[in-house]
C-alpha cells in the first residue's frame, strides 16, 4: 500500500517516520494551544500535565549531566526521546517501524555526531583541531578512525535492537500461524470475496503476540530511548570544558 | 557455509551474557547491603545492561547480515 506512494520508490519505513513526525507536530500544536490558554495558577491536567512532567524530567536530566552551559539542550533531548519512543512502538499497529530501516538510526546518530563536533568547535574555537593530534602527532590516523566510533555504536545499537525484536516477533508469528493452521485444519479456506484468506491461521496468534509485544516493543523501546538520550548527553557534555561553567559564573557575580 | 559462518558469529553473545550476569549479581549484592539505594541502583543496572548488550547486538547483526545479505 505504501510502496507506490506517489509512484516514488520511498521505503515504507520512511513514510512511517513522516507519519510519526506528523503525529508529534499535531501533539505539539495541541499542547501549545492548551498551554497558552492555561491559567498558570491552576493545576494542569491531562495532556498538559504529561507534557510538563516530561519537560521537567528532561531539563533536570540534562542539568544533572552537563550543567547550565547549554540552556536549551533539554528541548533537543526531549524531542529526540519523543520521536525515538514513538518510532519504536510504531510497529505495534502493523505498519513498518521506522527504526528497522538503517537510514533512520543513522540520521539520529549523525545528529549526535554533529552535536559532538559543533559543540566542541563552539567552546574550544581553533583548539578544536588539537583533538586530532593528541597526545602526539603520530596519533592522527588513529584519531581520524576513532572519531567515527560514537556514530557507529549509536547507530548499530538502535538498529540492532529494533531488528532483533522484529526478527523474533516475525519468527514467532510464522510459528504460531503454522501451529494454528495445523490445529484448526478442519476450517475451510475462503477462496474469493471480501473475506478471502486462511482463516484457520489467526486463532492462537493474538494473545502471545500481545504479551511478547510488551517486552520486545514497549520495554525495549523505553530502555533504548533512555540509553540513546543518556549517551547523547554524556558524549556532548564531554566536549564542554570543565572550567567553562565556573568562568561564566564568576563573570556574572 | 553461510549458516556455519552465522553460527560462529553469534558465539559473541556468550561473553555478553556472562557480563550481564555479573552486572546483575553485583547490583543485587549492593541492593541487599543497602536497600535504600534500590531505585537508584535499578536505573543504573538497566543502563549498564543495555550497554553490555551492545556487543551481543553487534554479533547478532553480523550473523543476520551473513544469513540474509552475504
Amino acid at each position: 500500500m505504501f510502496d507506490n506512494f506517489f509512484s516514488l520508490d520511498i521505503p515504507g519505513e520512511v513514510i512511517s517516520s513522516l507519519i510519526v513526525m506528523i503525529i508529534i507536530m499535531i501533539l505539539a500544536l495541541i499542547i501549545g494551544i492548551q498551554a497558552s490558554r492555561q491559567d498558570p495558577l491552576k493545576k494542569p491536567k491531562g495532556l498538559l500535565l504529561i507534557a510538563e512532567t516530561g519537560v521537567k524530567f528532561f531539563d533536570d536530566l540534562t542539568k544533572d549531566l552537563i550543567g547550565n552551559t547549554l540552556p536549551n539542550f533539554g528541548g533537543f533531548i526531549m524531542g529526540t526521546a519523543v520521536y525515538l519512543f514513538i518510532a519504536f512502538i510504531f510497529g505495534i499497529i502493523g505498519l513498518p517501524s521506522p527504526v528497522t530501516n538503517m537510514a533512520i538510526p543513522l540520521s539520529l546518530g549523525l545528529t549526535t555526531f554533529l552535536g559532538i563536533h559543533l559543540i566542541s568547535a563552539k567552546f574550544t574555537r581553533w583548539a578544536y583541531f588539537k583533538r586530532y593530534v593528541e597526545p602526539i602527532p603520530i596519533f592522527l590516523p588513529i584519531n581520524l578512525i576513532s572519531m567515527w566510533a560514537p556514530l557507529l555504536s549509536l547507530t548499530l545499537r538502535l538498529f540492532g535492537n529494533a531488528i532483533a525484536g522484529w526478527t523474533l516477533m516475525t519468527i514467532i508469528e510464522i510459528a504460531l500461524r503454522n501451529l494454528s493452521s495445523m490445529i484448526f485444519s478442519f476450517m475451510p479456506v475462503v477462496q474469493d470475496g471480501l473475506l478471502a484468506g486462511n482463516w484457520n491461521e489467526i486463532f492462537i496468534l493474538p494473545i502471545p503476540k500481545a504479551v511478547l509485544s510488551l517486552y520486545f516493543d514497549l520495554f525495549s523501546a523505553l530502555i533504548q530511548t533512555f540509553v540513546f538520550i543518556l549517551l547523547t548527553t554524556i558524549f556532548i557534555g564531554q566536549e564542554i570544558p570543565e572550567d567553562f561553567s565556573i568562568n561564566t559564573l564568576e563573570r556574572r557575580t | 557455509m553461510n549458516a556455519m559462518a552465522a553460527a560462529v558469529a553469534i558465539l559473541g553473545v556468550i561473553p555478553s551474557a556472562l557480563g550481564e550476569g555479573l552486572v546483575c549479581a553485583h547490583v543485587i549484592d549492593g541492593m541487599s547491603r543497602n536497600p535504600e539505594m534500590y531505585s537508584k541502583l535499578r536505573t543504573t543496572m538497566i543502563l549498564a545492561c543495555a550497554l553490555v548488550e551492545t556487543t551481543a547486538i553487534y554479533s547478532l547483526l553480523v550473523s543476520l547480515l551473513i544469513l540474509f545479505v552475504g
